[in-house]
């Protein structure tokens, strides 16, 4: 999968607009910064403010290079972080920046320093599993059922609920069992054993995974990521000043939003038929691989895919979503080594949500970076040049490493 | 009957679902064992969950229709985890999805079966839970009819 050829983009390509073609590789991470792991003293502004600065030592920027803020919509919020950073800027933006709206949130910055309206942009999340004061898990509470199904007043909790239910529609249409999923925890487990800074890092064989109790059937504790504390920041600016910076850019090269309604139940595959989904065998149309031809590639460019792994069947479900394999492929697709470090596609090199831990997801961004820039010593995919970060509800970031 | 905002009920640490406005009649149905759901007067689907609109065609006008009650299970789950204290007493308990046959697909618990005994495709009929003197819960059992 390595080895990029020229980028053919056909001019009959009617969604690919002039300002997309204009856009590719024109912006670029500058600087990541992450901590992870257990920090009971610690509020999330603190460990904000850390992750702020790992990442300006990593770009080589200063404080006032930064001319744009994004935080996440708990924990420290834009006005507090700017307070105390004694930064002024002139791009504040503070949404939902968790989950599936990590790779929307970053394509954001991408725009708006596309756009002209900042130069550089700092995402900044600092996160803990449970915050001072603050309620968690409100998500089950939502309107018309939580967002991934949940519906409290019949024991249907936790996000595991929407894996769990996906999961066994996708055994109950295309065969297999909860043992296809174990092939997954254990590669990913693998590579966080080359990651110093993964928090599940004892080894794990299948029989382990099978020995592993049940928590949602057909679910298994293994098949669940754990929550943590920690904190994160990604600069985006322009590719050129990127270059000025410290380290290799990572260019943002195509990208595509979160695919969202009827069909797009969240933790499912489109077809799956959870809650009022169709049923069919989903096989990827022109808007779900936008983010390929914006970057001038198809899925055989990719050189690693890092995916939003918090429960293991959404893994299955992002190898079908871009066309990796064929629908009911993956289960097959995954064992044998394949999305391991050396096979054929290495998937979640960090060990992912699974093993290295889960920070709001920021963590699988900075891996994608990390890999891009081929930096990531023990557990680096050889040559990697295209690095994906691609989930199950289509959102999608395609990064180069800059030559 | 009113709208109740109140997650869990104090005397037995159960959660209760949060009513709005909006989804009263469905509710009061329920109290006399009735399934009713919402059925859009312009292209007559039926839809859920309960909402102002039909996602079908995006009509406003509707009424609320008696359901048969029958559907099969098109999917389930068991939980083993307990989350609370109540449901500490009750696993391993399974959350289903029931297509009824007027087509929306519904989220309730099955009453009077064993969790090993649930399979997708399984056929089952409405049932009726009353969890406090307020509020009676949809629930589904085997139909053996």
């Amino acid at each position: 999968m390595t080895g990029m050829a020229a980028p053919v983009i056909p001019r009959t390509d009617a969604n690919l607009t002039e300002a997309a073609r204009a856009f590719r590789d024109k912006t670029a991470v500058a600087g990541v910064g992450l901590t992870l792991g257990k920090f009971p003293e610690r509020t999330a502004l603190s460990l904000a403010i850390e992750a702020f600065k790992l990442a300006l030592d990593d770009s080589g920027l200063k404080r006032d290079d930064i001319d744009g803020l994004i935080t996440l919509s708990f924990g420290s919020d834009y006005d507090r972080f700017l307070e105390a950073t004694g930064l002024n800027v002139r791009y504040a933006h503070q949404g939902w920046t968790h989950g599936r709206f990590i790779s929307p949130t970053l394509q954001f910055a991408a725009m708006a320093v596309g756009m002209g309206m900042a130069k550089a942009v700092a995402i900044v999340n600092g996160k803990r599993g449970k915050a001072f004061g603050q309620p968690t898990d409100i998500e089950m509470w939502r309107q018309g059922l939580g967002p991934h199904g949940e519906s409290p007043a019949y024991g249907a909790l936790r996000p595991a609920f929407g894996a769990a239910i996906s999961a066994q529609r996708y055994f109950h249409l295309y065969g297999g069992s909860n043992d296809d999923l174990g092939p997954i925890c254990v590669a990913f487990r693998k590579h966080a054993r080359m990651n110093p800074i993964a928090v599940r890092r004892d080894p794990m064989t299948l029989d382990d995974y099978r020995r592993s109790p049940w928590i949602v059937a057909p679910l298994r504790l293994l098949d669940c990521c754990q929550i943590n504390d920690g904190g994160s920041c990604i600069i985006v600016t322009s590719a050129e000043r990127a270059r000025d910076c410290r380290k290799t850019p990572a260019l943002i090269s195509g990208m595509q939003g979160v695919h969202a309604g009827p069909d797009y139940h969240n933790l499912a595959l489109p077809g799956l038929g959870v809650a009022q989904q169709n049923v069919y065998n989903y096989t990827p149309s022109a808007d779900d691989l936008y983010s390929y031809r914006m970057a001038g590639i198809t899925h055989k460019d990719v050189d690693a895919l890092i995916t939003y792994d918090a429960f293991s069947p959404l893994v299955l479900f992002a190898l079908e979503r871009f066309g990796f394999c064929g629908p009911g492929e993956a289960r097959e697709f995954v064992k044998n080594g394949r999305i391991e470090l050396g096979g054929e596609l290495p998937v979640n090199t960090s060990g992912g949500l699974l093993s290295e831990g889960h920070l709001s997801g920021w963590n699988l961004l900075i891996e994608a970076v990390r890999q891009t820039r081929g930096e990531c010593g023990e557990r680096q995919v050889k040559n990697a040049e295209v690095v994906q970060y691609g989930c199950f509800l289509g959102e999608s970031l395609i990064f180069r490493r800059a030559s | 009957m009113k709208p109740s905002m109140q997650r869990i009920d104090e005397a037995t640490g159960r959660y209760l679902p949060v009513i709005y406005p909006e989804e009263l009649p469905y509710w009061e149905a329920l109290k006399q064992r009735r399934l009713e759901l919402q059925r859009c007067k312009s292209c007559a689907k039926v839809w859920y969950p309960i909402g102002p609109a039909c996602p079908h065609c995006l009509g406003l006008e509707f009424d609320w229709s008696l359901m048969s009650g029958r559907g099969i299970i098109h999917n389930f789950v068991v939980y083993h985890k307990a989350w609370t204290p109540w449901l500490e007493k009750r696993v391993p308990y399974a959350v289903i999805q029931v297509e009824l046959e007027e087509g929306p697909r519904l989220t309730t618990n099955l009453l009077n079966c064993p969790v090993d005994k649930i399979c997708i495709g399984m056929r089952v009929e409405a049932a009726f839970e009353d969890v406090t003197d307020e509020i009676t819960l949809l629930q589904f059992q085997p139909n053996t009819g």
